[in-house]
C-alpha cells in the first residue's frame, strides 16, 4: 500500500470515528433542541450524563481529520477552506457554542436561568453544527461550483438526522444497562421513529443525487453500489433489533449503517479528493513527510488506544450486550 | 490586514486557556499528591475545584484551538497550501498529544468516585504530560517559522523535506522552554493572585491559605528558570533573526559595545531609538558574554524586511518590565514581610503574567514581519483574498466576548461557592 493510500484510510477512520461518536454527542443536542418542550428535568440530566466524561475526546476526532487532511494533503486542505470557507465558519460557530454551552451548564448549577440559558445555547449548537458540516460534505461530495445545491441541504439534513439516530440507539441501550424502564421505551420509540425516517431519507437522497449530483452518481453506480446495499441492510437490521429490544445489535447495525453510508461516499469519488481536479496523488506531501506521519501515528496509537479503551470501559462499560 | 487581526486576536485569546491547560494539571497533580501524603481533607478540596476550573477553561481553550486550525486553512491557504506539508507532522503529533489529554480530562473529571485515590492521581499525569507536549510541539511549527529548516525551495516548491530536521529546527529548543515555562508561570500566577485577593478579603482559612501557598512557591520556583530561558532565547534569536534582536532592543546601528536600552522610543523614520535609559556594551555582553563584542543593527538590512520596530521595543521592555517585576514578588516573599501590601502586589501578579506572556507572543510574531516563514514566504503573499473578511472579524469579536463573559460568569460561580468542611464522602 501507498503512503498516501494509508492516510487516506487514516482519515476516513478519523470521519468514521468523529460521526460515529461525535456525531452522537451532537445527536444529544439535537433531541434537547427536538423535545424542548416534553422533555423533563430527569430527561435531560440522563442526556448531560451519558455524553459528559467523553464528549471532549470525541471532540478531538474533528482536530484529528483537520490535522491529517493539512499535513498530508495540503492543497486539498487548502481548497477545501477556500472553497467550502461559509458552512465550515458556521460549522465552526455551532462547535464553539456547543463545546462552552456544555461546559458552562454543567459547573452553573444552582442557577436556573444560567443553566436554561447554556442549555439553550448547548441544544442549537448542537444541531447547527452537524447541519453545516453535513452541508459542507455534501458541496464537497457534489462537485458543484456553489457550496449551496439541492444536494449540499440534502446531506444537512441527513447528516442532523444521522447524529439523531445515532445517539437514540446508544441511549436506548444505556437506559437498558441503568434498568429505567421509563428512558428506555423512550428512547427505543425514538429510535424507531427516526429510523423510519432515516430510511425514506435515504431513499429520497439517493433520488437528489441521481438528479443533482451526476458526477457522484455515475461514482457510486460504478463503484459503490455494495456500500449501499450494505447499508441498507444494516438500516433495517437495526430497525428490527430495536423492535425486539436487541440495543447492542441495534448499535452495531446502526454504526455499519453509517459506515456504508460514508465508505460508499469515498469509494464513489476515489482518487478525488475535491471535485474537479484536485486527486490523492497530486495532493500529497512529499514522501518522507507521509512516512513521518505514518510512524507517529503508529507510535501516537501505542497510547492512545488504550487511553481511548479504558476511557470507554469506565463510563461505558456496563452496558448490556 | 484583516485576516492578520483575525488570526492575532484568535490566536492572543487561545494562548491565554492553553497556558491554564498546561500549566493547570501541574498543580493539580501537586495538590492530590499533598492530599495523598497528608490525608488531609483541604488538599483534596484544592484540587477538586481547581480540577473544576481547570474543565471550564480547557474547554474553551479546546475550542478556540480548534477555531485555529480551521483558521490555518481559512486565513492562510497559500502558506499552508506550500508549507502544510512541512510542519504537518508536529501538528499530528500535538493532535495525539491533545487526543490523550481529551480522554484523561474526561477521566480524571468524572473519576473521583470510579477509582481508588491512588489510580485518579495517576490519571493527572498524562494530563500534564501531554498538555506540556502538546504545547511543545505545537511551538516547534512556531518555531520553524521562524527558523525555517528540513525542506529545499526549487522553483517555488518545497522539495527533500525532512520533517524531523523542521521539528527541531535552530529555534525550537529555546522557544518551546520559554513557552511551556510562561504556561506554567502564568497558571502559577493568576491562581495565587486570585488567592491574594481572598486574602485581603479576609478569607485566610486552611483552604486558603494552602492554596494560596502551593501556586505561589511553585510560581516563585519557575520565576528564575524563566529568566535564564529567556536570556537563552535572546541569544538564539540574535544569532537566528539578528534582525529582530535589533527591533527588540531598538538597536539600528551594527557596533561594539552595544548599550542595553531600558525603555525608549524608537524612531524607524530618524532611525533612533529616543529616551531609553542605556547601559553601555551591557548588550554585547548579555548576547556573547563580552562587552566589544558586534552586535548587528536594523540598518544593516534592507527596510523592506524591517519588522515594526517600535511595536517589538515597546513589547519587549513590557514583557521584561513584568518578568522583573514577578521577580521581585518573588524575592519580597522570601526575604520581606508579609504584609498587605505584599498580597495587594501579588494580587496583581497574575494580570502581569498575562501581559508579559502577549507581550513576549507579540515580540516573537510582529518581530518576525513581514515574514511568516522568515526568508521564504511574506504574509502579504500567505493571506487569503476572500472577501467578506470583515463580517468575519466582527463576528470573531462577537462570540469570543460572549466566552470570555460567560467563562469569567462561570469562574466566579465556581469561586462563590462555599467550600465544604470535610469532605469524605466523595
Amino acid at each position: 500500500m501507498l503512503p498516501e493510500q494509508i492516510l487516506l484510510a487514516v482519515l476516513v477512520t478519523g470521519i468514521i470515528f468523529y460521526t460515529l461518536f461525535g456525531g452522537a454527542d451532537f445527536g444529544v443536542g439535537v433531541w434537547e433542541f427536538s423535545t424542548a418542550f416534553q422533555s423533563s428535568e430527569k430527561e435531560r440530566e440522563y442526556l448531560y450524563r451519558a455524553i459528559g466524561p467523553v464528549w471532549e475526546a470525541n471532540h478531538v476526532w474533528l482536530i484529528f481529520i483537520l490535522v491529517i487532511l493539512f499535513s498530508a494533503f495540503p492543497p486539498a486542505f487548502a481548497a477545501i477552506c477556500r472553497f467550502l470557507w461559509v458552512p465550515l465558519l458556521l460549522a465552526l460557530v455551532g462547535i464553539i457554542f456547543r463545546g462552552v454551552g456544555f461546559a458552562f451548564r454543567s459547573y452553573a448549577s444552582g442557577l436556573v436561568r444560567q443553566q436554561v440559558f447554556w442549555s439553550v445555547i448547548f441544544s442549537i449548537a448542537s444541531t447547527a453544527t452537524p447541519f453545516f458540516l453535513g452541508a459542507a460534505f455534501g458541496a464537497m461530495a457534489s462537485g458543484k461550483e456553489k457550496w449551496i445545491s439541492p444536494f449540499s441541504i440534502f446531506s444537512a439534513f441527513f447528516f442532523v438526522g444521522v447524529c439523531a439516530y445515532l445517539s437514540a440507539v446508544y441511549l436506548a441501550r444505556e437506559a437498558k444497562g441503568d434498568k429505567d424502564a421509563g428512558l428506555e421505551m423512550l428512547w427505543r420509540r425514538r429510535a424507531l421513529t427516526m429510523g423510519v425516517w432515516m430510511g425514506a431519507l435515504a431513499m429520497a437522497g439517493l433520488a437528489v443525487v441521481a438528479t443533482d449530483a451526476p458526477v457522484l452518481w455515475e461514482g457510486f453506480r460504478k463503484h459503490s453500489w455494495f456500500f449501499v446495499i450494505f447499508s441498507g441492510a444494516a438500516g433495517l437490521l437495526s430497525l428490527a433489533a430495536l423492535w425486539r429490544r436487541k440495543f447492542f445489535l441495534a448499535t452495531l447495525a446502526s454504526q455499519s449503517a453509517v459506515v456504508g453510508v460514508i465508505l460508499g461516499w469515498i469509494m464513489a469519488q476515489y482518487p478525488v479528493l475535491v471535485w474537479p481536479s484536485i486527486t490523492v496523488d497530486m495532493a500529497k506531501s512529499p514522501e518522507p513527510v507521509l512516512w513521518a506521519m505514518i510512524w507517529s501515528l503508529v507510535f501516537g496509537s501505542i497510547f492512545l488506544v488504550p487511553s481511548l479503551a479504558w476511557l470507554f470501559y469506565l463510563f461505558k462499560g456496563r452496558r448490556p450486550l | 490586514m484583516l485576516a492578520r487581526l483575525q488570526m492575532a486576536f484568535t490566536l492572543g485569546f487561545h494562548i491565554i486557556f492553553a497556558c491554564f491547560g498546561v500549566g493547570l494539571p501541574l498543580l493539580m497533580l501537586l495538590a492530590e499528591y499533598r492530599y495523598l501524603r497528608t490525608k488531609d481533607p483541604v488538599w483534596k478540596n484544592i484540587a477538586k475545584r481547581w480540577s473544576k476550573i481547570f474543565a471550564v477553561l480547557f474547554a474553551v481553550g479546546a475550542v478556540s484551538g480548534t477555531v485555529l486550525s480551521f483558521e490555518l486553512g481559512l486565513l492562510w491557504p497559500q502558506f499552508m497550501g506550500t508549507f502544510g506539508g512541512v510542519i504537518g507532522l508536529p501538528f499530528t503529533l500535538e493532535g495525539f498529544a491533545f487526543f490523550i489529554e481529551g480522554i484523561f480530562v474526561g477521566i480524571y473529571l468524572y473519576g473521583w468516585n470510579r477509582l481508588s485515590p491512588k489510580a485518579h492521581w495517576l490519571s493527572s499525569f498524562p494530563i500534564a504530560i501531554s498538555g506540556a507536549a502538546s504545547a511543545w510541539f505545537v511551538v516547534t511549527a512556531n518555531a520553524w517559522m521562524n527558523s525555517p529548516a528540513g525542506f529545499q525551495m526549487l522553483r517555488g516548491a518545497v522539495v527533500d523535506v525532512d520533517p524531523i530536521a523542521a521539528m527541531l529546527n535552530a529555534a525550537t529548543p529555546t522557544q518551546t522552554l520559554h513557552m511551556i515555562l510562561a504556561a506554567y508561570m502564568v497558571a502559577a500566577f493568576c491562581m495565587a493572585s486570585v488567592y491574594a485577593v481572598a486574602w485581603l478579603k479576609g478569607k485566610r482559612d486552611a483552604y486558603h491559605t494552602k492554596a494560596l501557598a502551593l501556586s505561589l512557591w511553585m510560581a516563585i520556583a519557575l520565576t528564575p528558570l524563566q529568566i535564564v530561558a529567556g536570556d537563552w532565547s535572546a541569544k538564539a534569536v540574535a544569532k537566528n533573526q539578528p534582525i529582530k534582536l535589533a527591533a527588540m532592543e531598538g538597536q539600528f546601528d551594527t557596533t561594539t559595545h552595544a548599550p542595553l536600552r531600558i525603555g525608549g522610543l524608537p524612531d524607524a523614520v530618524e532611525g533612533v531609538t529616543r529616551y531609553a535609559i542605556e547601559i553601555p556594551g551591557m548588550l554585547s555582553w548579555l548576547l556573547y558574554d563580552d562587552a566589544a563584542a558586534v552586535v548587528k543593527g536594523l540598518n544593516d538590512f534592507p527596510r523592506e524586511n524591517w519588522p515594526p520596530v517600535a511595536v517589538v521595543h515597546i513589547a519587549f521592555q513590557v514583557m521584561v518590565a513584568m518578568g522583573s517585576f514577578l521577580l521581585l514578588i518573588g524575592l519580597w516573599r522570601i526575604f520581606g514581610p508579609k504584609n498587605s501590601l505584599f498580597y495587594f502586589l501579588l494580587s496583581l501578579s497574575g494580570v502581569a503574567s498575562v501581559i508579559a506572556l502577549e507581550s513576549g507572543w507579540i515580540v516573537t510574531e510582529v518581530g518576525r514581519q513581514p515574514w511568516i516563514v522568515y526568508g521564504f514566504m511574506k504574509t502579504a503573499d500567505a493571506v487569503t483574498d476572500s472577501p467578506g473578511i470583515i463580517f468575519v472579524f466582527a463576528a470573531t469579536l462577537l462570540i469570543y466576548g460572549i466566552l470570555i463573559f460567560g467563562s469569567v460568569f462561570v469562574l466566579r460561580l465556581l469561586a462563590k461557592k462555599p467550600i465544604p468542611e470535610e469532605d469524605h464522602a466523595s
